[in-house]
């Protein structure tokens, strides 16, 4: 590709390509700082005429998303803790053997992986009923949510274990080193990026969950900040000033975790997916 | 006793141990739920034998009351064009801008990262950007349109029963874009180089060297893109309730959000069920050429 001169042109290009790509988030930070007639005007206003972020406290309280956002941490805590502690055993075991039985195991995962939510939560909801579970609301979600989280993060950390030299292992066991310390000693720290990264992509994924949620948590002061959003959005919003506010205070943080670590996120996440 | 505990501390119990508490885990909240899935696809559910195991067997009747809805077919021509509409065009745009960020130029891969953040945000912060962004007569989707001489009226994307699935589509594929470039860009950088240098010597121009290296190279991942965007669409959600709650009059209904629609909207779960276990019969299908497609990859 020498004979293209232009690696200057092609950067303006991207970032043209990437602020028309990311145009979405930029027009929710803008519509939030307008005010209620502005939003409506025809055409629309690209910059906001009178910037007025007192949207923002009054959405805060007004929408109970002191609530709402810690109901959400609580679910995404618990997947995330319940997701590393049983899933990371079972994709060190994964990468470490081959075997027409870890094939199959291997098989098994990958098919969870492609359940859709919407299908699985049918008879969950039906089986988490008859065994009492509904009365722990955010506990059952956090089963739920988890039992789809793991296979994912088992396919992606099982990459990360496949770059651990073997040797390593074997020369901590034959130093005396039993199996347990020679996995917490030796392996998980050298894996401790890759686990932290897919860690931070499942906690993301959780602090988003919507459908398990929706289905199972009815008491409103349960209710994670997706419901929340669900409760005024549809198809005849108009307070979409509102709307953006509560969405911006929602998805800024998942956002700035994102831009931050992006590199390692990207890196963890095409390790395993494919090659 | 004590060669148990010693196997579990230093031998094969250790392995069975940390797979077995996972599969138990995920046989209970996925294995027996889709079996379950199934049973009760057959059976009569109601609000007074829901907490009972003992329900009275159906047959096929639930199946033959969902396909004799007058709405059925309509809901699978809105999944069918959900489905190859979402996954045309993430695959379209995102094999385009994969190819765009293989040229060399300063940040490309940091840029092409930044692309990736509408992957982690939550699928209903999707759902009301772009509900807001198709609003008909303030959003700003139609006044760019209207601006740049493409359309002369104003398109009712979510109210306009012709047009409501393309609006949840198009939502759809910039969600699921960035991911779709993510895979291709793995699978491009894995081509060497070498390759297009000999075929440019031979003087095969950019679409011959494109035609005849990029795509047989390509093969197995495009089939795994292909498969996961399958997946993932049917796995689409949270754009429904936000954008237009598959209405009007169900022309932007499909078939994941009509399953949870009879299940937890109308309260009868065996057609929630029934709905299900129809989509299933595709998820696995594209699972399967998924888990044929990276059959190395993921043995590894």
């Amino acid at each position: 590709m020498n004979r293209l001169p232009a690696p200057k042109l092609f950067l303006v290009l991207a970032l043209g390509l990437a602020a028309l790509y990311l145009f979405p988030l930029y027009w929710m930070y803008v519509t939030s700082l307008k005010g209620s007639s502005e939003i409506f005007a025809n055409p629309p206003t690209f910059w906001p005429n009178d910037p007025d972020p007192s949207i923002y406290p009054e959405t805060w309280a007004r929408r109970t998303m002191a609530t709402f956002l810690w109901n959400s941490l609580v679910i995404a805590t618990g997947v995330t803790s319940l997701t590393v502690l049983l899933g990371t055993g079972c994709a060190y075991v994964l990468a470490r053997y081959r075997s027409v039985w870890i094939d199959i195991g291997l098989f098994a995962i990958l098919m969870l992986q492609v359940l859709p939510a919407s299908v699985m939560i049918t008879p969950l909801y039906v089986g988490f009923n008859q065994l009492g579970l509904l009365d722990y609301p955010r506990t059952a979600v956090i089963l739920a949510a988890a039992g789809k989280a793991i296979p994912f993060y088992i396919v992606l950390v099982r990459a990360t274990f496949m770059s651990v030299p073997r040797e390593l292992e074997e020369a901590a066991l034959v130093d005396g080193n039993s199996r347990w310390g020679a996995f917490f000693f030796i392996v998980l720290p050298l894996a401790r990026n890759g686990i932290l990264v897919l860690a931070i992509l499942t906690f993301m994924q959780a602090f988003g969950e919507y459908i398990y949620s929706k289905s199972i948590i009815t008491t409103q002061s349960l209710q994670p900040a997706s419901v929340g959003l669900s409760g005024f959005l549809g198809p005849n919003s108009t307070d979409w000033n509102g709307i953006m506010a509560y969405a911006a205070i929602y998805v800024t943080p998942i956002v700035l975790v994102f831009v931050i670590l992006q590199r390692r996120i990207v890196a963890g996440l095409t390790s395993g997916a494919l090659k | 006793m004590g060669r148990i505990v010693s196997s579990i501390t230093d031998g094969k119990g250790f392995d069975l141990l940390l797979v077995g508490l996972t599969m138990v885990f995920l046989l209970a909240l996925a294995g027996v739920p889709l079996v379950y899935n199934v049973v009760m696809s057959f059976q009569q559910v109601d609000m007074f034998n829901l907490s009972t195991f003992s329900r009275p067997f159906a047959g096929f009747s639930n199946y033959v009351e969902v396909v004799s809805q007058p709405e059925f077919w309509l809901i699978i021509r809105n999944t069918a064009i959900f489905v190859f509409g979402s996954i045309g065009g993430q695959f379209v745009f995102g094999f385009a801008l994969a190819l765009f960020f293989m040229l060399k130029f300063p940040f490309a891969s940091t840029i092409r990262g930044l692309f990736l953040v509408s992957w982690v945000m939550p699928g209903l912060v999707v759902g009301a950007l772009w509900g807001w962004i198709l609003a008909g007569d303030f959003g700003v989707l139609n006044a760019i349109l209207k601006g740049i001489g493409l359309i002369d009226n104003t398109m009712f994307w979510k109210s306009d029963p012709s047009l409501a699935i393309w609006a949840v589509t198009i939502a759809n594929i910039w969600l699921g874009l960035a991911f779709n470039m993510m895979l291709l860009s793995v699978g491009l950088a894995g081509i060497s180089q070498d390759l297009y240098e000999a075929a440019e010597l031979d003087g095969a121009n950019g679409f011959q060297r494109f035609s005849t290296i990029t795509l047989p190279m390509m093969r197995s991942t495009i089939g795994a893109v292909l498969a996961l965007g399958l997946i993932y669409t049917l796995q689409q959600f949270d754009l429904f309730p936000a954008i237009t709650e598959g209405g009007p009059a169900n022309s932007s209904n499909v078939a994941q959000y009509w399953a949870w629609q009879w299940s937890f909207q109308l309260f009868d779960f065996a057609k929630g069920a029934t709905v299900s276990v129809m989509m299933l019969v595709f998820v696995l299908f594209a699972s399967l050429v998924y888990v044929w497609s990276t059959r190395h990859e993921v043995r590894g």
